[in-house]
């Protein structure tokens, strides 16, 4: 029989019997549909956690700090935003910094595109805008544009220079009335673009014998961009050029900083591939700095998600295999009651082959229409659920003013295709003791079989 | 003296039924001439049918040979006798042996689907055949809406998809009344007429007319006709005697 021939006798033969087809179908129905919807909860999961992942920062970008040295953790610098103290921790000698001479070096490394160094100011204070007080950290950032580093502008410009700031999209919300009492409105976060901030720093100085006194100094940025949302850390800080941070934090320090004895706190490497990302990374490290890319982290969250994809799939599986002993179940039946036929079909010339390949060909069939259920009905049940729990998770959201929900069930069609595929070969398998035994069955005894 | 169409020698074939071992053909030497109509007569339990399966390669011997033309049926691997029965055999039951869910067309036109004919012309055959046998208006029904007698018919035309050469008919009338029994008997002959070689199993001795060649069996044995009737009368007088005890 050709393979046409095939599919059209399997076809009109599972058409004779629909009403046991169609109860041992819905057993591989419900089991596809399991693993569909499982398997697409976990990609879902997967997807929505891998997209807030990249919104910590842009995969193609390496943190890169001091290295520890011998003697553990070195803090070099403790940044403080808020409280004004500043505290320098012992900088063993054997410790790699991150000079310019090193940066120099990291950007001579095979795919990195730029090293642009980063330092925090000290002794950041309040900030002040028209009345309204705010909370940020000041960063200094080494290069002129900081669309180098992906980022782009929702109004103004990411070009920064001496006196202006570019401040990310969440700043405008720190901003707050101080003399607002309990229970009363906030004001709208204030328009910020253009407009002069002052940020009030302090110092504390130490006398020697436990005393000292605070001394205050007023600073004034313009506002000159502020970044569209990236998600990450940028849209909470402001921006100013390095050589202004640099300025604050020798004054709060009181005296001179020399980048090339004691670096930069940390330094961004912007590498041109994202696939190189992992592997600089590790250069970076084997020389002696401390690096981090965000890429570790998804990569360690993705076997993570494979197994979740796995006790999802396995859990979906264990139906499917109970759907599988009853689609051999209804073919041993089948044999039994048309044990006849197969006499019949031999009696006639159909090979034992003809025979094998037909039953086989039902089984499969079988569960390939119980898989064709099961894909459908997995992604419409998916659909629903994403539709109720977008329902459910737009209400939680506006309730605790979180952000926007995106955890949804999806279905990617290499799950559905592999689903159908699967439960073809499910049917097949289950049939292949029954078919082999119709095979083989001696036609003069099935002929008289009754 | 020509070849025979088939020779049979040494047939043997035992049966294991329940643990108790059957002989139902006990040293059979048959020829079959091309050609012929012959009528294989005997009790039932006699092995004629076991004889019959054995000519169309549905059993193997236990032993003996069968040769139809150049092929050794005994010798014959399981593809190969599938071949055999496709090509050279059509065999017509007791019991028709249709497939209740499809028409008389279908049913007929079913041994050319495993002979690899297209869809369309095994239709066109088969529809054909069914002319041939009286049945051309029933073509669409479904056995159940067929008569015994009708329902033979299609089984004899279905026997001819493939254009066989050995027709193979056991008890071909025994679930018909006398009329349609007669139908398919002169069907028979017609398919011998045309040059088909012909072997009815029956017990019904009405066969004979038709028949070039009769062969008597009993107890797995071919007999002569004196012997046949002479175990014949003898079982129906023991019959009679119980029959009196009673």
């Amino acid at each position: 029989m050709t393979f046409a021939e095939l599919l059209s006798t399997v076809f009109e033969n599972l058409g004779r019997r629909k009403g046991r087809v169609t109860l041992t179908a819905m057993g591989v129905v419900i089991g596809t549909a399991s693993v569909v919807v499982l398997v697409s909860l976990g990609i879902g999961l997967q997807r929505s956690t891998t997209e807030q992942m990249g919104a910590i920062g842009s995969l193609t970008q390496i943190q890169v700090y001091p290295g520890s040295g011998d003697s553990g953790p070195g803090m070099v610098v403790m940044k403080s935003a808020g409280g004004g103290s500043v505290s320098v921790s012992n900088v063993p000698s054997d410790q790699k910094l991150l000079t310019d001479v090193a940066l120099r070096e990291l950007a001579e490394l095979p795919g990195v595109t730029a090293v642009i160094p980063q330092e925090y100011a000290q002794g950041g204070g309040m900030f002040s805008f028209e009345g309204l007080e705010g909370w940020g950290n000041t960063v200094g950032i080494g290069v002129k544009d900081m669309s180098v580093l992906g980022l782009t502008a929702e109004a103004g410009t990411l070009e920064l220079s001496h006196g202006t700031a570019v401040i990310g999209h969440y700043v405008p919300r720190n901003f707050f009335d101080p003399r607002q009492r309990m229970g009363q409105e906030q004001p709208e976060p204030p328009d910020l673009l253009g407009k002069q901030l002052t940020q009030t720093l302090e110092k504390w100085t130490d006398d020697g014998s436990g005393g000292g006194e605070s001394t205050r100094k007023m600073l004034q940025f313009r506002v000159v961009g502020i970044i569209a949302e990236s998600g990450g850390e940028y849209d909470y800080s402001i921006h100013i050029p390095l050589a202004d941070v640099t300025a604050i934090n020798e004054w709060a320090l009181g005296r001179r900083i020399s980048r090339a004895k004691e670096g930069y706190s940390s330094a961004i490497v912007q590498v041109a591939d994202v696939n190189q990302a992992l592997d600089i990374t590790a250069q970076i490290t084997e020389m002696g700095y401390q690096a981090y890319t965000p890429q570790q982290f998804i990569q360690g969250l993705n076997s993570v998600f494979l197994i979740i994809q796995a006790v999802f799939g396995g859990i979906g599986a264990i139906s499917l295999l109970v759907a599988a002993i009853g689609i051999a179940n209804t073919m041993t039946m089948a044999i039994l009651e048309r044990t006849r036929e197969i006499g019949l079909l031999k009696a006639i010339g159909a090979t034992n082959q003809d025979v094998l390949s037909i039953f086989l060909g039902e089984a499969a069939g079988i569960g390939f229409i119980g898989g064709l259920g099961g894909v459908l009905i997995g992604w419409l049940g998916g659909q629903i659920i994403n539709v109720l729990l977008m329902a459910y998770m737009v209400g939680q959201a506006t309730e605790g003013g979180g952000p926007p929900p995106s955890m949804t069930i999806y279905t990617p069609l290499w799950l559905s295709v592999f689903s159908l595929v699967f439960a073809t070969l499910v049917g097949l398998l289950s049939g292949l003791y029954p078919a082999m035994r119709a095979a083989t069955l001696v036609p003069v005894t099935a002929l008289k079989y009754e | 003296m020509p070849t025979p169409f088939a020779r049979m020698t040494g047939l043997f074939k035992t049966y294991n039924l329940g643990g108790a071992t059957i002989q139902a053909l006990n040293g059979v030497d048959m020829d079959i001439e091309a050609g012929s109509f012959s009528v294989i007569m005997g009790p039932s339990g006699s092995g004629k049918s076991t004889l019959l399966h054995l000519l169309g390669g549905l059993d193997r011997p236990t032993n003996g040979r069968i040769e139809v033309g150049a092929q050794m049926l005994d010798k014959l691997d399981e593809n190969a006798l599938a071949i055999y029965r496709r090509k050279t055999v059509g065999f017509i039951f007791q019991s028709f042996n249709l497939l209740p869910t499809m028409t008389a067309v279908d049913n007929v036109a079913l041994p050319m689907r495993f002979a690899r004919v297209s869809r369309r012309e095994r239709h066109e055959q088969a529809l054909k055949l069914l002319d041939k046998v009286g049945l051309a208006d029933r073509a669409y029904h479904k056995p159940t809406q067929l008569s015994g007698g009708q329902q033979q018919r299609v089984a004899v035309a279905r026997s001819l998809a493939n254009d066989p050469q050995l027709i193979l008919a056991d008890e071909p009338t025994g679930n018909l009344d006398l009329s349609s029994g007669a139908s398919i008997m002169r069907l028979l002959s017609e398919l011998h007429k045309s040059g088909r070689t012909v072997v009815v199993v029956t017990h019904d001795a009405r066969m004979t007319r038709y028949a070039t060649q009769t062969v008597h069996i009993i107890d797995g044995q071919v007999v002569t006709e004196a012997e046949y009737e002479a175990v014949l009368a003898s079982l129906d007088e023991e019959m009679g005697e119980e029959e009196e005890e009673q």
